[in-house]
């Protein structure tokens, strides 16, 4: 019989890459969050003390293998299912996908970029593609630059926030680090924060010194491990905030065919603003979805329907402001190990930005941020309207500090929460669109939980 | 150098020996850290210098801020009060003292940085506590000049005699509403005019709508979103044509000639009548992270004096630089002395012979920056 978390299923699946074949490593997961373990190799002791543990084990296949081997050799080890990593024939995957529906297992497909599509079904969407997220430097160490005078920052939240607002299966970005790179544990914090403020999961990977170091139990890799445990408990323990829609008067419509695969986009762009901003994908365009948006952006007018294009007039009509990308400019598609912006479309992208830039201005769209360079945010609000939730990310090797929020609405009780420090009470004070509070400090991420004033 | 320019220096050496400009008292002391009572070290340097009630009593005080460049950008991941903009708690205490002193009216300007939003969320963008400096003093306004802002024209200050590069400049009209403007700077170095202090902070007075890069060709924009390089920097266009044009469209265009000069007539076109520079914690080697070879130090030092050339010789002495020295020389490599032109338009002595130095004195409180 399959443990209880086993039958949970996949949407509660905290999962992390584990490179050892060794059962005792398997005690490193105690008290931690992580239950589903994404591996390339397994015995059957490895395999028996995980199902001991509840861990669900997910045999990995990258691009070359035969899906339905892998199936077959997760089957033999009674693993909870299979996870093709890239690019894969599609016959191939089918008959591994009846392999493992019959013997009830799970196939979890995280296909390159631009095989991405949202609406696939299977129990998770996801990508092993995806950035580094951290603040982009060049090669003699300065910082990178962006559009806004601040630091450029490196996200992969664009993505799965429009794969979020896209499709309700779980969301999963698995890049892993770079190669030979040996980085500070805050890395791996920001980078479980990048996806979980996009209500997505990072598959947690750690980079071979730190696995070495972990799995030999070392004093400094156990105690980086709790830090990166407590990031994922943070995020577990308020998983609701993961069904939380995008709370912003600005929404953007894009689709699969107009940047919405791409890192460094109009998503990423108007999230480096610190506007929130509401991914409408092009196919769930309705006037609900637009409902208490004052400002549109249609990336590529060319795509919509007739139908579509009504509605997006009936927004203007009703006093909506609606910002259409270039005539005649295609976004490019993600390709290979492409998954950013080549130089020359960079340039178009400025074009829209200027226009968005302008458009947004002082604006509050739902909330607005002083002295967060270096930072990342999401508004999502519950679906009864009474509470919603500000996330905050610190891409920066420094702790953020004086950080003031301007709330567009009537919120009567704001908390701070955050991974390593107690929940605060801020002090809501009245502005003229709605209440500000002030944070002293921020290490890696935090969030606003915000309370509606009766 | 242009004929018509050597001339115009020869012009101004002149009438500078005819008359021999002011110079002021400067006090100078020691402050460990921003932590510490910093309205009794200000305090102590104010009275050194006589006190503040007989300048600003019953009196609309303008406090010209340095925040150079974009508060996205840190050194190091510093607070930015802490390398290249004066910092909040400096601004705190004299904003303080001002009110103490019986200022009828407070008021906090800066020519944002590609920006022509209100100077107080531009503040919040700093992490600087906006409602505390509000309450530091009974009347505390916020005004960013890099525009018209809330008001309705622009107010012209006319350039002495001897101007090199404008007859006058167009600025917002708080720096006509000022009856004491007072230069708040940050000690250090500047990458195009060897020093950042109290004159060349007032540099940031001018309006990018008029004098920015993306400055409306016949009228300001109101909506400014660059610097100020193109026009003032390098002349290689000019201001918006509601402002009056350059004397000599023909003078040099090295920003080494130009930038110097500018600011020496804009500190006679809009006299500075007190200089504070924080030099608690800063960096050397230039003005702020965009350029290569900063290093963070702490000088622990405030100087405070009544005229802003004085002001800032005896802090180039601190700094260990000749406050007279000419073009070639440390700190002016590639650019002209911005104290001496301004001496030359009669601004105030870079003379460290005729200036009187209180409180802590400039060997006590030396700190090299890089020759």
């Amino acid at each position: 019989m399959l443990p209880a978390l086993l039958l949970v299923g996949a949407a509660a699946w905290v999962p992390a890459r584990w490179s050892s074949t060794d059962p005792k490593t398997l005690e490193l997961l105690r008290g931690t969050p992580v239950n589903c373990l994404v591996v390339e190799q397994a015995s059957p002791e490895f395999a028996g003390e995980a199902a001991a543990r509840g861990l669900a084990v997910l045999l990995a296949a990258g691009a070359g293998e035969a899906p339905e081997a892998i199936a077959r050799r997760a089957a033999e080890l009674r693993l909870a299912g299979v996870v093709l990593e890239g690019g894969f024939q599609a016959p191939g995957v089918e008959r591994a996908r009846r392999m493992l529906g019959q013997a009830g297992l799970t196939l979890i497909e995280l296909p390159p970029r631009a095989l991405l599509r949202p609406e696939g079904g299977g129990p998770v969407v996801g990508t092993a593609q995806g950035l580094w997220p951290g603040i982009r430097v060049f090669d003699d160490g300065a910082v990178r630059a962006a559009p806004t005078g601040g630091p450029w920052v490196e996200t992969n939240t664009g993505l799965l926030r429009y794969l979020r607002a896209a499709s309700d299966a779980a969301i999963w970005i698995a890049n892993r680090p770079p190669p030979k790179a040996i980085f500070p544990v805050e890395r791996y914090l920001v980078a479980i924060a990048d996806a979980a403020i996009a209500g997505a999961r990072w598959v947690v990977a750690l980079d071979e010194d730190f696995q070495a170091r972990l799995y030999a139990r070392q004093a400094k890799a156990l105690a980086a491990w709790e830090r990166i445990a407590a990031h994922l408990r943070f995020y577990e323990d308020h998983g609701e905030w993961r069904s939380w829609k995008p709370a912003s008067r600005l929404a953007l419509i894009q689709d699969e065919q107009s940047g919405a695969l791409l890192s460094g986009g109009v998503l990423d762009m108007i999230a480096v603003k610190h506007a929130p901003v509401r991914p409408v994908p092009r196919k769930l365009l309705s006037a609900e979805a637009l409902r208490g948006a004052r400002v549109a952006v249609n990336v590529d007018p060319a795509a919509l329907s007739d139908e579509q294009k009504e509605i997006l007039r009936g927004f203007t009509r009703s006093g909506g402001v609606l910002l259409s990308g270039p005539p005649g400019w295609k976004f490019p598609l993600p390709e290979g190990d492409r998954i950013t912006l080549e130089e020359k479309d960079q340039e178009r992208l400025n074009e829209i930005w200027r226009e968005v830039n302008s458009l947004v201005g002082r604006r509050n769209l739902g909330a607005r941020l002083f002295n967060v360079s270096g930072m990342l945010s999401n508004l999502a609000a519950a679906p009864d309207g009474k509470q919603a939730v500000l996330h905050l990310v610190n891409f920066t090797s420094q702790p953020a500090e004086n950080i003031t929020v301007h709330l567009a609405g009537s919120y009567g009780r704001v908390r701070l929460l955050s991974p390593e420090a107690p929940e605060r009470e801020l002090a809501p004070y009245a502005i003229e669109e709605g209440v500000a509070v002030e944070i002293e400090r921020i290490a890696s991420c935090a969030a606003l939980l915000l309370d509606w004033k009766e | 150098m242009t004929r018509r320019e050597l001339l115009g220096v020869f012009a101004g050496a002149v009438a500078a020996r005819a008359k021999e400009p002011p110079a002021a008292p400067v006090a100078i002391g020691k402050a460990a850290g921003y932590d510490g009572d910093l309205t009794e070290a200000l305090g102590r340097l104010f009275d050194q210098l006589g006190g503040l009630g007989r300048l600003v009593k019953g009196k609309t005080v303008t406090l010209k801020l340095n925040l150079t460049g974009s508060p996205a950008l840190r050194f190091q991941g510093h607070p930015l009060g802490a390398t290249h903009y004066v910092h909040p708690r400096v601004v705190g205490a004299v904003v303080h003292l001002m009110g103490r002193a019986g200022a009828r009216r407070v008021r906090l300007v800066e020519s944002c940085w590609a920006s022509g939003g209100p100077l107080e969320e531009y503040l919040l963008d700093c992490g600087w506590p906006v409602r505390a400096l509000a309450a530091a003093a009974p009347a505390v306004e916020f005004e960013n000049t890099n525009n018209l802002g809330k008001r309705r024209r622009y107010a012209r200050f006319k350039t002495p005699p001897g101007a090199w590069i404008f007859p006058a400049y167009d600025l917002n009209e708080a720096y006509l509403e000022t009856d004491v403007f007072v230069s708040l700077a940050k000690l250090k170095n500047h990458a195009t005019c060897g020093v950042t202090l109290a004159l060349k902070n007032c540099f940031g007075i001018t309006p990018a709508s008029i004098y920015g890069d993306d400055a409306g060709l016949a009228e300001p924009n109101e909506n400014p979103g660059k610097g100020r390089a193109e026009v003032l920097h390098f002349g290689k266009r000019g201001p918006s044509r509601s402002a009056p044009q350059e004397l000599d469209p023909r003078s040099s265009r090295a920003d080494g000639y130009r930038v110097p000069r500018i600011t020496a007539e804009l500190a006679a076109a809009r006299p500075i009548d007190l200089a504070v520079i924080d030099g608690i914690q800063t960096v050397t080697g230039g003005e702020g992270p965009w350029i290569r070879g900063l290093k963070f130090v702490e000088p622990g030092l405030l100087i405070a004096g009544w005229n802003p050339v004085s002001t800032d010789a005896a802090a180039m002495a601190v700094m260990g630089y000749d406050p007279q020295a000419g073009r070639g020389r440390p700190p002016f490599r590639d650019c002209d002395n911005t104290l001496k032109l301004a001496e030359t338009l009669g601004v105030g002595s870079a003379d460290l012979a005729r200036i009187e130095v209180r409180g802590l004195a400039i060997e006590q409180a030396r700190f090299p920056f890089p020759a």
